[in-house]
């Protein structure tokens, strides 16, 4: 049971931290009604996970021995794009966000595009999910007597990582307004360097990028398939042994995005900039 | 945006399947057997410099992920199902391997020499 806990829990953590975070992200910039999105594109990704599930084990032939890993590096490079693009449009969100009046039209705008953010739960929940449903789908088709702890043990490995998405969602309701901008813009960076090199990973191992030796290693330390690894990996993109491509894809990610969503921009966009002055007063006390 | 990542996509999946195409010098087969929730054979050796096809077949009634950290592998194998792995030309060295759905029991190793 253990063991099948740990499981899910491992491939189920990263897209509950996605919805947890982009949910919370609605919360704040007053798109509560705005959910569906979010929940339509969680729905969509956890339907197209048992549809690949299902196609995976009715197909066969080369579509078979390739196709998977095709669909999975495309799912994590989009999931990549996606993650920057919201970090940016987060980053104008923070900076119009400072009067209600501007809230309020910003608010209207953001309706527009808000299916986007359904994409990014979609990808998050989906990058795994297929090989989470196919795992139950083996528990449960393998059910002996002690088969039934397996299956308790991987129900409660997703239900525990959904708890820790609310948690994650929760704790985004507590923090004041710039700072959750500030904690989530730099989490979903790191969250999507680690994607990044993963995704690296893999064109390494279907033999896309020249391999290289791994560059350290930290298993003595703290192991890929150990929880904390694990969770590390999923929030990070930790790997015990990284190789040079890897490394170099993490940093890359990291100072390209860093470049572009926090280095000050100036001068302020005309938008922003007017606006602001007037609403700042009233909206200053419940900011800080 | 949608049109041009659309595109992008589509552009870096043909150039993978060309890639993929190109490489049509077959290299060695190599059949691996999972059973009861267990590899068999447990230690492949392979030779070093040369890539190879591991051919997983999943006798089991439940689908196993083949999964190497250390190769960047990671692959389901559905129960009753055959696949192909491609493995990139490895330097000599041992590279171990798991079933990650049965990790306690489902273990091996490829050792390039």
């Amino acid at each position: 049971m253990g063991a099948t806990f740990v499981v899910t829990l491992r491939e189920a953590f990263e897209a509950a931290l996605l919805l947890g975070i982009v949910y919370a992200y609605l919360e704040r910039v007053g798109a509560r009604t705005e959910y569906r999105w979010v929940t339509l594109g969680g729905v969509l990704g956890l339907v197209a996970s048992v549809l690949a599930g299902v196609a995976v084990s009715f197909l066969s032939g080369p579509l078979l021995d390739l196709g998977p890993d095709l669909v999975a590096a495309a799912v994590i490079f989009v999931a990549v794009a996606l993650l920057t693009w919201h970090g940016w449009w987060m980053r104008q969100h923070a900076r119009a966000i400072k009067g209600d009046v501007q809230r309020r039209i910003d608010e209207a705008r953001a309706t527009q595009r808000l299916w986007i953010v359904g994409l990014v739960a979609f990808t998050g929940v989906f990058r795994e999910g297929a090989e989470t449903v196919l795992f139950l789908w083996g528990l449960m088709s393998q059910t002996t007597i002690s088969g039934w702890g397996g299956v308790t043990g991987g129900v409660l490995g997703v239900a525990t990582a959904a708890v820790l998405g609310w948690a994650i969602f929760r704790g985004g309701r507590q923090l004041s307004l710039p700072r959750f901008f500030a904690v989530t813009s730099v989490l979903l960076v790191v969250v999507a360097a680690g994607l990044f090199s993963t995704g690296i990973g893999k064109l390494i191992g279907l033999g896309f990028i020249p391999a290289a030796d791994p560059l350290w290693d930290t298993s003595w330390l703290l192991r890929d398939d150990s929880v904390v690894g694990g969770f590390l990996s999923g929030l990070s993109g930790y790997r015990a042994r990284p190789t040079a491509p890897e490394i170099i894809g993490y940093v890359g990610y990291l100072v390209g995005a860093g470049l572009l969503l926090f280095t000050p921009r100036t001068p302020p966009t005309p938008r922003a900039a007017a606006p602001d002055r007037e609403a700042s007063r009233p909206s200053a006390g419940v900011l800080s | 945006m949608t049109r041009r990542l659309t595109v992008a996509i589509v552009m870096t999946l043909a150039a993978v399947m060309s890639a993929t195409a190109a490489r049509a010098a077959e290299p060695k087969e190599i059949p691996i057997t999972i059973e009861n929730n267990q590899f068999s054979p447990e230690e492949i050796k392979v030779k070093a410099g040369e890539p190879f096809v591991l051919v997983v077949t999943n006798k089991d009634k439940a689908p196993e992920e083949f999964e190497s950290k250390e190769l960047r592998i990671e692959k389901v194998v559905p129960a009753g199902k055959t696949m192909k792995i491609r493995v990139r030309a490895l330097k000599p060295g041992t590279y171990p391997f798991v079933g990650e759905y049965h990790e306690k029991t489902a273990k091996g190793r490829i050792i390039a020499e």
